[in-house]
């Protein structure tokens, strides 16, 4: 490997150090007896993460002694074996010797290996001599049997959610992505008492293994208090490369439990549910510890500062606030026909109705809302693992994170962007030497972004690489037969061929990209999410590929406006102005269109009835309105009889009701129970300018 | 404490690398399968070939274990797929020494009964 990493140290002993004082922060929070599970997560998570980077960096002794640290945190994970005090101060003395052997690393010097081979003994002793009473210890031990993890264990818990199912069914390429099943299951297994059953009926005879394969099927079973968020994150990284169904049936017996089959995987099931189980299980039970799990039980189940809502429920209230609107416009369109003594009362009423509606609504999409953080974080590690694999030194830039997005568009949002940034890193950065060759930092950048745009949000990923290589782009889709040998192509339709079905320029295809899935797939998933994707490059300098997306599916707050008997709705955040038009103000050009002068710039016109064939009140632009609307960067006048109100309304799917029809988005039901359309001004700027060019 | 560290109670984490080449060596002669210190993805195709290589083997074909440290979900197929091939032609293996990694790593993934390990070492 040609890669330099000792740029890396300083960011990994810096990290290091700040992870040894968390994981003695969690050490000395650490119950005796009654240890909280996320406290020996946290520990374990620091002893993983130390021995990865060391082990990456070569630093072998620390590699080595963080392998024995993992397994008795491992054990102590998994309830196998007690936390005890001996135990604790086994663990803290490994603190005081990690941090050690770190600085003596950092600084270049020996490695106290006395020291250390002293404390990996004792390590290993304490795993080895987990299902004795450890003689070193002294008297505040408590042996395994007794303990359990609290909120999964105790009899004092409340009744227990039923149990998740999760059906874990990898891809095949699952492996050779750097994805590996036993390490999500084992953090599974961290989360709580995991239930496993493979599936190995995929398994074919070892002969006809491709052993970068992953052939075999995981059906899981996890208490139903551990949230459904921690058990996605564990499998976040294997998104895309994998079948995944996380459900609990809608309210189990509780005896469904214990009545359940016997686990499979006596080496991840710590607790027993009874204490009868546990008593009968292991010989010498002390039990010493029952107040204290009570205790435990109770706070882990009382400080939490919400509560977990399925995400049904909130959808079937997101509807109900979506009929809600539609009701209150109703109402709002009748009250504007009152008259009356108490007419003024009914608008103040009704003007009041709509604020609440307003609120309601905003706070019930907030509900919906999370920083798109959530997705971006996995990026630095997976930036870090492929670049190390492929040789490349890579910058990663985060910004924009806490811009916020709907869960269900987060959700599956996460996949595309994986793509995209495989794709930067595999063939948009070039190898360091390339880099310097071309005159550029040795170092490539890939930058994500995301920010709002109108009524949009923009997920931006780029990068400062090669670009993409059109004739190359342009030679491989002739030779596949896509495009003519004769046909000529602008640069933005060569790009835009990247996006065909099975399309990879990759010289060799690696196991990060080029297996033909890629970007015909990422815009397959932005699509259906209601979004686009879009790729500038130039040529040596980089590429950019921008996704779009709805900020809600739900609700927008649009302009209504006439075109003859037609309603339509323009998203209000689409308009940059009404006004009425002077006809000095058009200047007809060749052929059929025109502009209107509008501050200093011509904006194309689009008259709605032409390009809808409605019978609209007037022809003539002076008699009707121009709505200047903005969409993709470009203005247009949009001609309309009138302007009737502004109002929120309901999206409804067109799509899935009927169809897609360019220039749409979506359709709304109006106060007095007629449909209009919603505008789609980007896709009316497309759509008339293909009519003009046609 | 050092003379103790000559004869650690456990078979696994932190061994010298010196050591296991040595156990490798005493063990060769006897034909036992023997496996190596990673036996990861990356590591899976040697793993394939070796394996694929005992697999008519008509005698009991003893797969030693105790120099493996590290094991990942394709290492434990491709031993799960020996196993199994091993079982359904009617041939046996047994297991030699012990590796937490193994156990661990087989129980996490359901494989333990699959791979025939020792009941009692399965904890």
């Amino acid at each position: 490997m040609t890669v330099d990493l000792t740029q890396f140290h300083a960011a990994f002993f810096e990290e290091s150090f700040e992870a040894l004082d968390a994981m003695e922060a969690a050490l000395l929070k650490l119950d005796v007896g009654s240890p909280e599970p996320e406290l020996i997560n946290t520990i374990f998570r620091v002893a993983h993460s130390i021995k990865g980077g060391s082990a990456t960096f070569g630093f072998s002794d620390i590699a080595s002694f963080t392998h024995s640290l993992e397994t008795l945190l491992d054990e102590l994970r998994g309830g196998r074996m007690a936390v005890t005090v001996a135990v604790s101060d086994l663990l803290l003395k490994s603190v005081d010797v990690l941090r050690a052997m770190l600085r003596a690393v950092q600084a270049k010097q020996p490695i106290d290996a006395q020291r250390v081979s002293d404390l990996q003994f004792d390590l290993e002793v304490a795993i080895a001599r987990k299902d004795e009473p450890p003689a070193a210890a002294g008297p505040a031990v408590a042996a395994a049997g007794a303990l359990s993890q609290p909120g999964v264990g105790g009899e004092a818990a409340a009744p227990k959610p039923p149990r998740w199912r999760v059906r874990f069914h990898p891809y095949r390429e699952l492996l050779a992505r750097g994805n590996d099943p036993l390490r999500m299951l084992r953090e599974l297994a961290a989360l709580g008492e995991l239930e496993v059953r493979v599936d190995a009926q995929m398994l074919p005879p070892l002969a006809d293994i491709n052993p970068q394969d992953c052939y075999l099927a995981w059906s899981l079973e996890l208490p139903g208090e551990v949230s459904e968020e921690a058990i996605r994150q564990v499998f976040e990284w294997a998104e895309g490369d994998c079948d995944l169904t996380i459900e609990r049936p809608a309210c189990a017996p509780e005896g469904l439990r214990e009545a359940g089959l016997p686990p499979q995987t006596p080496a991840a099931t710590p607790a027993q549910p009874t204490h009868q189980a546990a008593a009968a299980q292991s010989p010498p039970p002390p039990r010493p510890e029952a107040p204290a799990k009570q205790e435990a039980s109770v706070s882990a189940l009382g400080d939490s500062g919400s509560i977990r809502v399925s995400v049904e429920k909130i959808d079937e209230l997101m509807n109900t606030v979506g009929e809600l609107v539609i009701t209150q416009a109703m109402l709002s369109q009748l009250g504007s026909h009152f008259d009356g003594a108490d007419a003024e009362k009914l608008r103040g009423g009704l003007a009041q109705l709509e604020r609440n509606m307003r609120e309601l609504q905003e706070s019930v999409m907030r509900v919906r809302m999370l920083p798109i953080s959530f997705v971006f974080s996995r990026f630095p590690r997976m930036v870090r693992d492929l670049a190390q694999r492929l040789g490349k030194q890579i910058e990663l830039k985060l910004t924009g994170e806490q811009t916020e997005l709907d869960k269900t568009v987060l959700e599956k949002i996460g996949d595309p962007l994986v793509h995209l940034v495989r794709n930067c890193i595999d063939h948009g950065i070039e190898s360091p030497e390339a880099r310097i060759a071309a005159g550029k930092s040795g170092e490539g950048t890939v930058h994500l972004d995301a920010y709002h745009r109108g009524g949009n949000i923009a997920v931006e990923v780029s990068d400062d690489g090669g670009g993409l290589d059109g004739e190359r782009i342009l030679a491989k889709a002739r030779d596949r037969g896509l495009v003519g040998a004769g046909d000529t192509l602008t640069d933005a339709e060569v790009n835009e061929l990247i996006f065909l079905p099975g399309f990879s320029t990759a010289e060799k295809t690696t196991d990060v990209s080029g297996r033909g899935v890629g970007m015909d797939v990422v815009r397959r998933n932005v699509k259906q999410l209601g979004g686009k994707v879009e790729v500038r490059s130039e040529r040596g300098r980089g590429s950019r590929f921008t996704i779009t997306l709805p900020l809600t599916l739900a609700i927008v707050d649009g302009q209504s406006v006439a075109v003859g008997t037609e309603t339509y709705i323009v998203p209000l955040i689409s308009i940059v102005e009404s006004m009425q038009l002077k006809s000095t103000g058009v200047t007809r050009l060749s052929g059929h269109s025109e502009v209107l002068s509008f501050r200093g710039d011509y904006l194309p016109i689009i008259r709605l009835h032409e390009l809808f064939g409605v019978e609209p009140r007037s022809r003539a632009l002076h008699e009707g309105l121009v709505v200047v609307a903005e969409g993709d960067g470009r203005r247009v006048g949009l001609f309309v009889d009138d302007l009737l109100g502004q109002q929120q309304v309901v999206i409804k799917s067109l799509e899935a009701n009927y169809g897609h029809i360019e220039g749409v988005s979506g359709a709304t039901i109006l106060g007095d129970g007629s449909v209009a359309l919603i505008l789609d001004v980007p896709g009316l700027i497309r759509a008339a300018s293909t009519r003009a060019a046609a | 404490m050092t003379t103790r560290k000559k004869q650690p109670p456990v078979s696994k984490g932190g061994r010298p690398v010196k050591r296991r080449s040595a156990a490798r060596k005493r063990t060769r002669d006897d034909g036992s399968l023997i496996l190596a210190c990673d036996c990861t993805v990356a590591e899976a195709a040697t793993l394939k070939t070796q394996l694929a290589r005992r697999l008519g083997e008509s005698d009991a074909v003893t797969v030693d274990v105790s120099a493996l440290q590290r094991i990942d979900t394709a290492g434990l197929q491709l031993l799960a797929a020996f196993v199994r091939d091993r079982r359904t032609a009617g041939r046996a293996i047994t297991w030699r020494g012990r590796a937490a990694a193994l156990e661990a790593a087989a129980g996490l993934l359901g494989l333990h009964d699959m791979l025939e390990l020792p009941r009692e070492a399965g904890r």
